[in-house]
């Protein structure tokens, strides 16, 4: 596998995600554009001469075709801008590189955390499958599962900042700030991981290379680490990604949660206050990022399964 | 959105008669707890103004935040109203996001996948473009941008979740209609001059049936935490109404002196949704059992 053909995989990769990319700006700029209310209105209130209303209708570009105005708004998005804040009066992308960091921050510790507990758990599941481990980390898996993120993250508030007191409440800027709600976004992750890392591994260990490895006489142990990991590792990290993207999604609510000025708490504020160039902005950067992760899944797994084909 | 897989696994169902796969589905504990969890939310639904000792607007100001205790089940929020009332009332909310969200989110993937699988070629490419886009963004996010659009509130939530849900359905019948198309005994009901519609839904639609109630089942629950999540950032729901994700919201600012305002809604909606994945996994081994890791 040289190098040439995986930068031509990676290419292609990021090729085929442009389309979906811009059916995305497309339904973020409709549903938007579609909505009840008049941002003239939002802007200068009701109160307002014709004359000054036309004005700055005009400005907006808002008198112009739907298909104009989509045109105007993809060019000026292709160079970076995207807007201004109707609430601020600054650039979205300021606002945007602002919160940005915030949300990474939390995703990626969620991240970590997940996997440091799903691996585990999943790998031990497998293995003493139709035993107690399994059945203890499986309904484990299926507890966390159910519970709503926000509500297992006040609970972690009521229990660890409240009632203990050893983490700030909410609120942004320390590790300790980070730990509550990473935890709670890292550990009903963990859930749904656990069991996808656990059906990876049982699908390797049905393989006839790990009946082979076993009926030559490897101790139990070797097979596990030596033959069945490995390869169930691939599908794993396939994960990192598609979680990343779904954990960068997820952040929307425990920022909300936890006051962290993140994008996700951005964009349920600028709804309410139906600043909606913000919306937009930080929904077209949010979901990109999210398809990031997805490419940098299939690029990973490309890099890790020697199996796979680049065309 | 990586949870799916068994979508693809379950395509060839084994032929098994009714009994077997009920017999298989009342051995399951899960099947049994799930299910009675999901009864108990629709009788709790139904039943509400008579299982509820108060109405769920029922303020009384003396007896404000109190704790949990004989009178008050669940404890009373700040306005003085019974929580487990309002959790009761609250369980209508969810049913009906169970039902009517889902329900057109099923109609809509249905055809969509239905359209896509059965005649290909464009029609195929154009839906499944659409699907993929539906699919590559979160659900909650997607809902809160239409939200966005049609503004905070109940029905606004439900034509949100219906209009996010529906990737999955499309997916999975497109997936079944392509397989089952080449079926010699759809090839037959062709030769025989049936019309497209006829073919459709008289020999494709029942043969992906199964598949179609075992998503379902795990669509319902993850719609009922959108739904929640939604009134819960305020989005959904407006007072006075008790949706589960609403008065956990409000009983935020009382976390410290008040904490069973927040804690049994969400205990509720864990129970539901637990229930729901539980019935589901059972179901989904039940319908193929060799698919049962």
């Amino acid at each position: 596998m040289g190098v040439q053909a995986l930068l031509k995989y990676i290419i292609k990769k990021i090729v085929t995600m442009i389309p979906v990319l811009v059916c995305i700006t497309v339904i973020v700029f409709l549903i938007l554009h579609l909505a009840p209310g008049d941002p003239v209105d939002l802007i200068v209130g009701p109160n307002v001469t014709p004359e000054v209303y036309e004005n700055i209708r005009n400005k907006l570009g808002l008198d112009q075709p739907l298909t104009v105005q989509y045109f105007k708004f993809m060019s000026n998005l292709l160079r970076g801008d995207l807007g201004t804040s109707i609430l601020q009066q600054r650039p979205v992308s300021e606002i945007i590189i602002e919160r940005f960091p915030v949300t990474l921050e939390l995703g990626l510790s969620a991240l970590v955390i997940s996997f440091a507990i799903a691996l585990p758990a999943g790998i031990i599941a497998a293995v003493n499958r139709n035993s107690w481990p399994d059945y203890a980390c499986m309904s484990g898996a299926l507890v966390g599962m159910s519970m709503p993120t926000f509500w297992f993250g006040i609970l972690l508030m009521y229990f660890f900042a409240y009632k203990m007191r050893l983490f700030p409440i909410s609120g942004y800027g320390t590790l300790r700030h980070l730990v509550l709600p990473a935890f709670a976004m890292g550990l009903t992750d963990a859930a749904v991981t656990a069991r996808m890392v656990r059906s990876s591994m049982l699908e390797v260990i049905r393989q006839d290379y790990i009946r082979t490895a076993r009926s030559k006489g490897l101790a139990e142990k070797v097979v596990i680490n030596q033959h069945a990991l490995k390869n169930a590792l691939i599908p794993i990290v396939t994960l990192l990604g598609l979680r990343m993207g779904w954990l960068l999604g997820g952040s929307v609510i425990l920022e909300n949660v936890f006051s962290r000025p993140g994008l996700g708490r951005l964009i349920v504020d600028s709804i309410l206050a139906r600043d909606y160039p913000v919306v937009q902005g930080a929904m077209i950067v949010l979901t990109a990022s999210i398809m990031a992760g997805n490419i940098l899944a299939d690029i990973l797994y490309a890099v890790v399964d020697p199996r796979i084909k680049y065309n | 959105m990586a949870d799916n897989n068994y979508l693809i696994d379950i395509q060839d169902k084994p032929s098994s008669s009714f009994s077997d796969f009920r017999k298989r589905l009342l051995r399951s504990k899960g099947a049994v707890f799930g299910a009675s969890i999901i009864i108990l939310l629709i009788v709790c639904a139904i039943l509400a103004p008579l299982i509820a000792p108060y109405g769920y607007d029922e303020m009384n100001l003396p007896e404000g935040l109190q704790a949990p205790s004989q009178k008050h089940l669940f404890g009373t929020d700040e306005l003085g109203r019974d929580i487990f009332s309002r959790v009761v009332f609250g369980s209508r909310i969810s049913l009906q996001i169970a039902t009517i969200a889902v329900g057109v989110s099923l109609i809509i993937g249905l055809v969509l996948g239905a359209l896509a699988g059965y005649y290909g070629g464009i029609v195929d490419f154009g839906i499944c473009a659409l699907t993929d886009t539906a699919w590559a963004f979160p659900m909650t996010l997607l809902a809160i941008a239409f939200i966005a659009a049609l503004g905070p509130g109940l029905v606004n939530v439900m034509i949100a979740v219906a209009l996010v849900s529906w990737a999955g359905y499309a997916r999975l019948v497109r997936g079944q209609f392509l397989s089952l198309r080449e079926q010699e005994f759809v090839e037959a009901a062709r030769v025989l001059g049936m019309s497209d519609m006829r073919i459709i839904f008289r020999h494709i639609l029942p043969n992906s049936l199964a598949p179609i109630i075992v998503l379902t089942t795990l669509e319902v629950p993850k719609a009922i935490i959108v739904e929640s999540s939604l009134s819960f950032l305020g989005l959904g729901a407006q007072p006075p109404t008790p949706s589960w994700g609403s008065i956990i919201s409000s009983g935020r600012s009382f976390i410290d002196t008040a904490p069973w305002i927040s804690f049994f809604p969400g205990l509720m909606i864990m129970l539901v949704v637990l229930g729901f994945n539980l019935f589901g996994d059972a179901l989904r081994d039940a319908l193929d059992p060799r698919l049962k890791d």
